[in-house]
């Protein structure tokens, strides 16, 4: 009886393994800050054209890590413009094209922090003790971030209450658990529906994140990959980058 | 290369090892030799890091050690500064992840003393605190050196916890491990294998220890 039933569960849980639909469905790799709206786009895409656009979601530096090594991804969402130009230079993908233009924002989960009316007073108050910049080096909006700091001259000052997330999507979880007092995120997580729970300022210092997308060389789905990459930039998909403040 | 990730990981190890030794001891000593209801059920908790997933125990660790969450705030409490993101906060999430490793070889050396050398003990008059101090603990040295010798490895080869609570700061959380993930992902390569190639001799040496030190089992002697 028992054996019955084991064997039982095992033929489910297998078949659960199994089922995943013949449907046709492409793979992305998608920056951290464009989570929301990918998924939004996503469901769109599918009801159109019965593609499924399946997303990893991490920062622009690793994925563009794992596009070097031969990750098996069909379009790539950079957070950055850098990072496909040398992809399309290396001849590992098709002609890079901007789709998004992001913001830095300074979000804390303390809506009575934004009385301030300025990020760099959040920063230096003595109450404030962990703040969150993405990876400097992987992560788009954390050099971005960072570079504001430098021009602020506060990147020095303000060592040890910085704390490190791996992408920019950490450093708005950590932000909104309250796990750090303030975090540098993107203006997409701070416009999200968690976002509202809290509070933000636009980082004026901080460069502008230009964003670009590529459709990559390995994909076996070029033509699938292509109708993504075009949908894209088309007015659906502009209302929903609209509403999480892309430009 | 990152010499001070390299030395963070060292000092991480060395710390936990030495608070895991004093808490397993008596924590190992009392599984063995005495009757404490539900035994199993609290051998299966301390066993759990081993098959949870780092990820899961390094969620809950964010929750519970984060400023909202009950060890964060009875810390803040008492000492006025968060635990998350700091040294003290991956030194606890070191201590739950490697538990088990520290309390394994112990029960194990505790288990296999005579039996009789306890009794005598006892006849003779001793209390239980000195029977531990003065029979269990001179007979169970290299038990007790194992279990730190694996404590002190795991820790250093400790990485999703981390990952998930230590907030990779310079200095206080980036640890060796973290520091090479971040320098694979950044396609610093060079980086990345000169710390690891220091990693690998450093760790076989102590297992070669370890091995050493744990009584081999022959079969067919």
């Amino acid at each position: 009886m028992k054996i019955r039933a084991i064997i039982f569960v095992f033929c489910i849980i297998f078949g659960f393994a199994f089922s995943a639909s013949a449907q046709d469905k492409i793979t992305v790799a998608v920056a951290a800050n464009f989570i929301e709206p990918f998924k939004e786009i996503a469901v769109l895409f599918e009801t159109n054209t019965h593609i499924r656009p399946e997303p990893t979601f991490s920062s622009t530096g690793k994925l563009f890590a794992q596009i070097n090594e031969g990750a098996p991804y069909d379009v790539f969402l950079s957070a950055d413009e850098k990072r496909p130009e040398e992809l399309y230079q290396k001849g590992l993908s098709g002609k890079p094209f901007v789709y998004a233009k992001g913001e830095v924002v300074l979000w804390t989960a303390r809506k009575d922090l934004c009385d301030a009316g300025e990020w760099k007073a959040i920063l230096v108050r003595s109450d404030v003790k962990k703040i969150a910049i993405a990876n400097i080096e992987t992560a788009p909006y954390g050099t971005a971030s960072m570079m504001a700091l430098k021009d602020a001259g506060l990147w020095d000052s303000l060592q040890g209450k910085f704390v490190f997330p791996q992408d920019i999507a950490q450093a708005f979880q950590y932000a909104s658990t309250g796990s750090v007092d303030a975090g540098f995120c993107a203006l997409s997580s701070a416009l999200s529906q968690q976002g509202k729970a809290g509070c933000y300022l636009v980082v004026k210092e901080a460069p502008g994140v230009v964003q670009a997308a590529c459709v990559l060389g390995r994909t076996g789905q070029r033509a699938a990959a292509g109708k993504f990459a075009a949908f894209l930039l088309s007015p659906e998909a502009e209302t929903v980058k609209k509403k999480y403040g892309y430009k | 290369m990152d010499l001070v990730a390299l030395s963070l990981s060292i000092k991480l190890a060395v710390v936990s090892t030495i608070v895991l030794i004093i808490i397993a001891a008596p924590l190992s000593y009392s599984l063995v030799f005495h009757r404490i209801p539900g035994r199993s059920f609290v051998e299966a908790l301390i066993n759990l890091p081993i098959v949870l997933p780092p990820t899961v125990l390094g969620f809950y660790l964010l929750v519970a050690m984060g400023p909202k969450g009950g060890i964060g705030s009875a810390w803040e409490g008492v000492f006025g500064s968060p635990l998350l993101f700091t040294f003290t906060g991956i030194v606890i999430a070191s201590i739950i992840y490697s538990l088990p490793f520290a309390v394994a070889p112990m029960k194990a050396s505790f288990a296999r003393m005579e039996p009789r050398l306890v009794e005598n003990a006892q006849v003779l008059g001793l209390s239980p605190v000195a029977i531990f101090f003065r029979v269990i603990l001179p007979n169970s040295l290299a038990g007790i050196a194992a279990s730190a010798i694996l404590v002190f490895l795991h820790t250093i080869g400790e990485f999703g916890v981390i990952l998930m609570v230590g907030g990779s700061i310079p200095g206080k959380t980036k640890v060796a491990s973290i520091a090479i993930y971040e320098a694979v992902e950044a396609l610093r390569y060079q980086d990345a294998w000169l710390m690891s190639i220091t990693l690998v001799p450093v760790c076989f040496v102590f297992l070669l220890m370890v091995n050493r030190l744990t009584p081999e089992v022959r079969h067919g002697a």
